[in-house]
């Protein structure tokens, strides 16, 4: 019996964080409640968004208090996420794939580790195929061009196994600037990288998702469906309301306000 | 002390074919403590449960370790909290995976352990002794009957 194709959506506008929380909350609890009668879907959302910064569950409010406060005075959010993974940038230039996906379609279910190893390699094939871009292998989780040169990152959340979060991958120079002001995924020494810098070349976001969608559906071994947000219910009608929220929050900050 | 449950899980197997009746699945061998009763839920929590005590402690499946890889942050909940069965009572970090645990049974937390705040490494190595997560004073002792067998719980995930 084959699996269930999986529905992705590519956001043109960047999203603002917090919205796009509620967005993955809203599909998370659909997905629970559509799966007693196993009518759910797996879904892939593909976005960017407004600069923000975001924590994982490790810390505490207390701890980031001070690191919230600088971060939100040079211009950008600041959100804890319930995520694996540390502190992390998110903006436009950057790709955000949230794979929303029942991990226990198969028998037996996907195990965790292995559900974020395939998430890593499918980025790691992506760029060298499309982009000859070579990875050099890590102990720490994500895809590094080389020991100090981070490209790609991983943070999810699973909770009877449906999955939430997931990865975000570099594309322009937009990013770099706001990494600098943080020690990202508490890794001192490393620096972010992107596809444009790595290839000296002019790439969008909006260039890679085709690219990534293919290596997604290959990876995890799924067909990719086009969501049509007009034709899908509650799922359709939340997407649609985020695309307007983002699209009336107007411009964003292309660098840090630093003094 | 783990030898004398293996003794008493496989005594047990052969007692319920000719005991169906028995309410319990807890053996009495005279002149022992206790046994120590182990049930399991499909999401990989076990709770070995004392019914002298009342007390349940939970841990995660050594399959459940092994599926998670290294484990390197354990949230645990706040002694003295009140669960239902099936409310989120923390959660396990690994390799950038944040997996909620849930509670296999209710009752109130009367321990957690404090070692995997320094350890949290013991889940890995240690799955379901040394890497126990909480202990939860039961409310409704019945409700360990309705959870797996570890040969049910098996049954779960082996392909």
């Amino acid at each position: 019996m084959p699996l269930p194709p999986v529905f992705y959506h590519y956001f043109r506008t960047p999203l603002p964080y917090t919205r796009t929380l509620l967005l993955q909350e809203k599909i998370h609890q659909l997905q629970l409640a559509a799966r007693r009668s196993s009518s759910h879907h797996d879904i892939l959302l593909l976005l960017e968004h407004r600069p923000v910064y975001t924590s994982g569950r490790r810390q505490t409010e207390q701890e980031l208090h001070a690191e919230r406060a600088r971060l939100t005075s040079i211009g950008a959010e600041f959100s804890i996420a319930a995520r694996g993974g540390q502190l992390t940038y998110h903006g436009p230039g950057q790709l955000v794939g949230y794979p929303l996906l029942d991990l226990a379609r198969t028998s037996p279910p996907i195990g965790i580790r292995d559900y974020i190893c395939i998430m890593q390699k499918m980025i790691q094939s992506y760029l060298l195929r499309t982009h000859e871009i070579t990875h050099v292998p890590s102990d720490n989780t994500g895809v590094f061009l080389d020991p100090v040169t981070k490209i790609a990152s991983i943070g999810v959340q699973v909770r009877h196994r449906l999955t939430t979060h997931g990865f975000a991958m570099n594309v322009t120079k937009e990013p770099l600037e706001w990494f600098a002001q943080v020690v990202a995924c508490g890794l001192v020494d490393v620096k972010a990288g992107c596809i444009a810098e790595a290839k000296g070349k002019n790439v969008r976001v909006e260039d890679v998702v085709p690219g990534i969608v293919d290596a997604f559906g290959t990876s995890y071994g799924r067909d990719m469906v086009k969501l049509c947000p007009q034709n899908a219910g509650e799922l359709g009608e939340a997407i649609l309301a985020l695309e307007e929220d983002a699209l009336a929050a107007g411009g964003w900050l292309k660098e840090p306000l630093l003094r | 002390m783990f030898s004398t449950i293996r003794q008493a899980a496989r005594a047990r197997t052969m007692s319920l074919t000719t005991a169906r009746t028995s309410p319990s699945n807890i053996m009495r061998i005279p002149g022992c403590r206790t046994i120590v009763t182990k049930k399991y839920t499909e999401e990989h929590e076990v709770v070995a449960f004392d019914d002298e005590t009342g007390l349940g402690a939970v841990s995660i499946t050594h399959h459940a370790q092994e599926s998670l890889g290294d484990v390197v942050f354990v949230e645990l909940p706040a002694v003295g909290t009140k669960v239902s069965k099936g409310d989120q009572i923390g959660a396990v970090e690994s390799v950038k995976a944040a997996s909620d645990i849930y509670a296999p049974v209710s009752g109130i937390v009367t321990e957690v352990n404090e070692a995997l705040n320094s350890e949290p490494g013991l889940l890995n190595r240690s799955p379901e002794e040394k890497g126990w997560l909480c202990k939860i004073k039961l409310s409704a002792p019945e409700e360990i009957n309705a959870l797996l067998t570890l040969e049910s719980y098996k049954a779960t995930w082996e392909a």
